[in-house]
């Protein structure tokens, strides 16, 4: 008896578990649509920019891929708190980022950031990178291939140097999932068929490309 | 043999707007290219004055204006920095290697719209 009650209980708890998770994604997606975020981002992969052009004509980032780039609470957070990535707005290379990405409640960040968690891509195989210090991979990001000339990171001291062009990477070791930064070195037109940063795979060898993930997934 | 004259006209008249527009479409991907990717460095109007050249930037990014100095450089030079990067030629890393992002036929109107912008030829060689 009391087998049954204990099974039909767990049963009960699993259904609510699940039900309630559903619920999220799917408040999630409407406040997505209802916030307007789709003018902005689309969430339907795989990648549509089939041209240079179709990248322009893009006013933010493609989110189809969000549940692999991400880490969930940085997510939720920023949705809340959305401070400037990029010191130039998208896709432009001479307007500074007004910093007006619209800012969502608590509840309906945490219902965006479940429903976006959910949009993942196999290409991004999990475990393979753990955040790690990498003198090879810090050597090839400060000088055999400087990304500084296009990101900005913070040195040990706090001091922020860098270009503009590229995404910051200061607090990156918070914001992006690192197998995600290995999965995008290795085969970046998976993710962005047109983009400006360079292709390094097939230039680096493949250990390079996980040092630099490494390093760069340990930044501060 | 007017049936043949019709068609040959016709013939003419397509091939020359694919010509004229085939030959607009490349002027303008070759501008579209420099923009996209070369403009972040070297800036939207080639004076090697991007956004990433702020005053941390260690080197000077080329000005593809200054004619005088582009005179100087071979097109098969430039096109060995922008697809094997500053290394290979003993300039700067800050110029990444291309040559797994932009493909062989755009580096060619990359290399012509440098050449615009210069007003000028380079050496040979």
């Amino acid at each position: 008896m009391r087998f049954i009650l204990t099974t039909f209980a767990a049963i009960g708890l699993l259904g609510f578990v699940v039900g309630t998770v559903h619920a999220d994604a799917g408040a999630g997606k409407a406040a997505f649509a209802a916030k307007k975020c789709t003018g902005c981002h689309y969430t339907d992969g795989p990648a549509k920019e089939r041209n240079i052009a179709d990248q322009l004509a893009k006013k933010g980032p493609e989110l189809w891929y969000a549940g692999s780039k991400f880490q969930a609470a940085w997510l939720k957070g920023w949705l809340q708190d959305p401070k400037p990535i990029r010191h130039l707005a998208y896709n432009s290379l001479t307007k500074k980022n007004a910093g007006d990405h619209p800012k969502l409640s608590a509840g309906d960040a945490a219902n965006v950031a479940d429903f976006l968690m959910r949009k993942t891509t196999s290409e991004v195989k999990a475990g393979v990178i753990k955040p790690k210090k990498s003198l090879k991979g810090k050597k090839i990001f400060t000088k055999k291939m400087p990304c500084t000339g296009c990101h900005q990171s913070a040195s040990k001291k706090g001091k922020v140097t860098g270009g503009f062009s590229g995404p910051t990477l200061v607090g990156v070791g918070k914001r992006l999932n690192p197998d995600w930064i290995y999965a995008y070195l290795k085969n970046p037109t998976h993710f962005k068929p047109f983009k400006a940063m360079p292709t390094f795979a097939g230039i680096l060898k493949d250990k390079d490309l996980k040092k630099v993930a490494k390093h760069v997934s340990n930044l501060k | 043999m007017k049936k043949l004259i019709k068609i040959s006209l016709l013939a003419a008249v397509f091939g020359l707007a694919w010509l004229i527009n085939g030959q607009t479409a490349t002027a303008a991907g070759a501008e579209e290219t420099f923009k996209f990717y070369c403009a972040q460095c070297h800036g939207l109007e080639g004076k090697g004055k991007g956004p990433n050249v702020t005053k941390d930037f260690p080197v000077t990014p080329r000005d593809f204006t200054n004619a005088k100095e582009m005179s100087k450089l071979s097109d098969n030079y430039i096109r060995g920095i922008i697809m094997d990067g500053g290394p290979s030629q003993s300039k700067s890393p800050l110029m990444p290697p291309w040559s797994k992002t932009i493909l062989d036929v755009d580096v060619n109107g990359l290399i012509k719209h440098l050449r615009g912008l210069c007003k000028c030829k380079g050496k040979a060689g």
